[in-house]
């Protein structure tokens, strides 16, 4: 006994330390978002609050611009999602499941765009957006965050689509189902776990981004959550608990998502990576 | 039968051509890929050829006419201090992030790979750090290294180590290595759970058979991991270099590259030039700069990292 708990306890310890190291941060600012604000600037931090109130994220939900903020970056997710999901599993299917000339090669290239750093893009997209009219409109956003999501997205499809047997396409198409027939009734189904894998990296991919946000975006009333909260990081006096409560808002929709898909989103992260 | 002529040689090409080239497969496999592939022209393609024309411009704020001024802001770029101390702080970023993330990766890879209660929901949690929005990460580190109640100072000035807070972003030292720790926090969960997947790939047999043939954990490590890791490794140290070249966010919002440009990297210094001092074109010219420079990296980081090197299997 003595001896197992001896042999389990540099594991127990190292497992104790990787889970400190990555959740302590989130309990902090969790916590700290729902103090009162002296006890927020104490000299001595406290472990577990000694107050508890709701009046930051009275002020962040009621009396900010962060209700603005969280509408615009919900549109520019969702439609960033649609288009990356519909864009991907096209090009997935095409890439994974049928067998063609230059096959390969489009599917290089797609992964070169995924490593391509969009720094170097930042001042032509922006002159693009201005000649097309875009600057300060949400569908700039979306644009963008598609070409930043989709070339990972199809990478991350094809651990979903290669399990898929072939046969199941061919005894379909015996049957007399037509090409989209089988896309819709068979593939997609048993491919749903990789997709719902993308529409969530989609997703997050668009909520998180800001370089081109805090540029093709002027006006306070388009802005989305990055460049707003960014916004208020640059205040003259920080306001720590609006911040906090702010963070814990804008990490809040992310934890839940990937609550539902986490295991098929690190799934097809991974399964990508190493094939 | 007919002769074969070389009006029906080159008719039976025509024919094999046409039934690769047209055959339903490919036409379909290319009007699938193609939305997607047009997309990534129009946004990736056309803006990076548009850089270079404005990079040949003289172009300040953006939507103002600008002259052809040819190799000028080449010239000054190349010649500029700020370009080259950039260059050497990307250069100083990127080498800090490989070796901090991959040290870190490798622990928690090792630690998720054991068996232990809860492991399975460890190993989907922990990239956390890597989902949140970047914006929430800087915020989590600017409360938890603020010099007015945050936990780090306090912690240190307990433990006896300091006497008075220390503001982290304001010596240029400091600053560079909290950016760099706080990026690896965010992406080294990300590399383990990668890493951790090409782990569980290495047969067990291997590691049997060498025990048999009394191997230690070091011989072992040697001889069968890292090759079994390489070329994950490979991939990781290739996209994983231009990836973390291309960070901006965590440090323009931590510090603003600075102080005094002591963390102005080449993302952070074409952002600044581009929409805070208003040079357009000089920053066009420094992205594609920027551009062949990674080129080159990339070019010989194949050439001479690629797992099948000529050195490793003749």
């Amino acid at each position: 006994m003595l001896y197992r708990v001896r042999r389990n306890l540099p594991l127990a310890l190292s497992v104790l330390a990787l889970m400190v190291v990555i959740l302590a941060p989130f309990y902090w600012i969790f916590t700290s978002s729902v103090k009162e604000p002296q006890e927020i600037i104490a000299r001595r931090p406290t472990l577990f609050p000694q107050s508890f109130t709701f009046e930051h994220y009275d002020k962040l939900l009621y009396h900010s611009p962060f209700p603005t903020y969280l509408r615009n970056s919900l549109i520019v997710a969702i439609g960033t999602m649609i288009i990356t999901v519909v864009l991907a599993t096209l090009a997935a299917y095409g890439l994974y499941r049928l067998r063609f000339p230059g096959r390969q090669m489009l599917f290089r290239i797609i992964l070169i765009t995924y490593a391509f750093p969009g720094v170097l893009l930042l001042v032509p997209m922006y002159d693009m957006m201005s000649r097309l009219g875009l600057v300060d409109r949400l569908t700039a956003l979306v644009i963008v965050d598609v070409t930043l999501a989709a070339p990972f997205a199809v990478w991350m499809l094809q651990a979903f689509f290669r399990t898929i047997p072939q046969e199941l396409e061919e005894a379909a198409a015996l049957d007399g189902a037509t090409r989209l027939g089988i896309i819709v009734r068979i593939l997609l189904p048993l491919a749903a776990p990789g997709v719902a894998a993308i529409a969530i990296f989609a997703f997050i991919t668009s909520w998180t981004e800001y370089l081109f946000s805090s540029i093709l975006i002027v006006s306070e009333a388009n802005r989305t959550v990055p460049v707003g909260l960014a916004g208020i990081i640059g205040q003259y006096q920080v306001d720590w608990g609006l911040l906090l409560a702010g963070a814990t808002a804008t990490a809040l929709p992310v934890l839940v998502l990937f609550g539902l898909v986490g295991r098929n989103f690190v799934e097809g992260l991974t399964a990508g990576a190493v094939r | 039968m007919r002769n074969t002529t070389p009006s029906t040689a080159r008719a039976r090409a025509w024919a094999s051509f046409r039934s690769e080239w047209l055959s339903t497969n490919t036409l379909m496999g290319y009007a699938f890929v193609l939305p997607l592939v047009l997309w990534l022209a129009a946004t990736i393609l056309y803006p990076l050829l548009k850089s270079i024309q404005l990079s040949v411009l003289n172009i300040k704020f953006i939507g103002t006419p600008g002259e052809y001024v040819g190799l000028d802001n080449y010239q000054r770029a190349l010649t500029s201090p700020y370009f080259r101390a950039a260059l050497q702080n990307s250069a100083i970023w990127v080498v800090g992030n490989a070796v901090v993330q991959t040290v870190l990766a490798f622990a928690a890879a090792l630690i998720l790979k054991q068996q232990f209660v809860g492991n399975r929901i460890a190993r989907i949690w922990i990239i956390l750090s890597w989902v949140v929005p970047t914006v929430v990460v800087v915020i989590i580190w600017r409360w938890l290294l603020s010099a007015s109640g945050g936990i780090v100072n306090y912690s240190l000035q307990s433990l006896g180590i300091i006497d008075q807070p220390v503001g982290f972003f304001s010596t240029g030292n400091t600053a560079f290595i909290s950016v760099i720790l706080i990026n690896s926090w965010r992406w080294f969960p990300f590399n383990a759970v990668i890493l951790l997947a090409a782990l569980q790939r290495i047969p067990a047999e291997l590691y049997e058979a060498a025990s048999v043939d009394g191997a230690n954990v070091l011989q072992k490590f040697r001889f069968i991991t890292l090759p079994s890791l390489q070329p994950v490794l490979f991939v990781m140290g290739l996209i994983g270099t231009l990836l973390s070249f291309n960070v901006f966010d965590v440090i323009w919002l931590l510090t603003g590259g600075g102080p005094s440009r002591a963390t102005t990297t080449l993302p952070v210094l074409i952002y600044d030039t581009a929409f805070k001092k208003y040079r357009l074109s000089q920053a066009a010219a420094m992205s594609v700069l920027t551009g062949i420079i990674l080129l080159i990296f990339a070019a010989l980081f194949i050439r001479f990292m690629s797992p099948a090197s000529d050195s490793d299997e003749r």
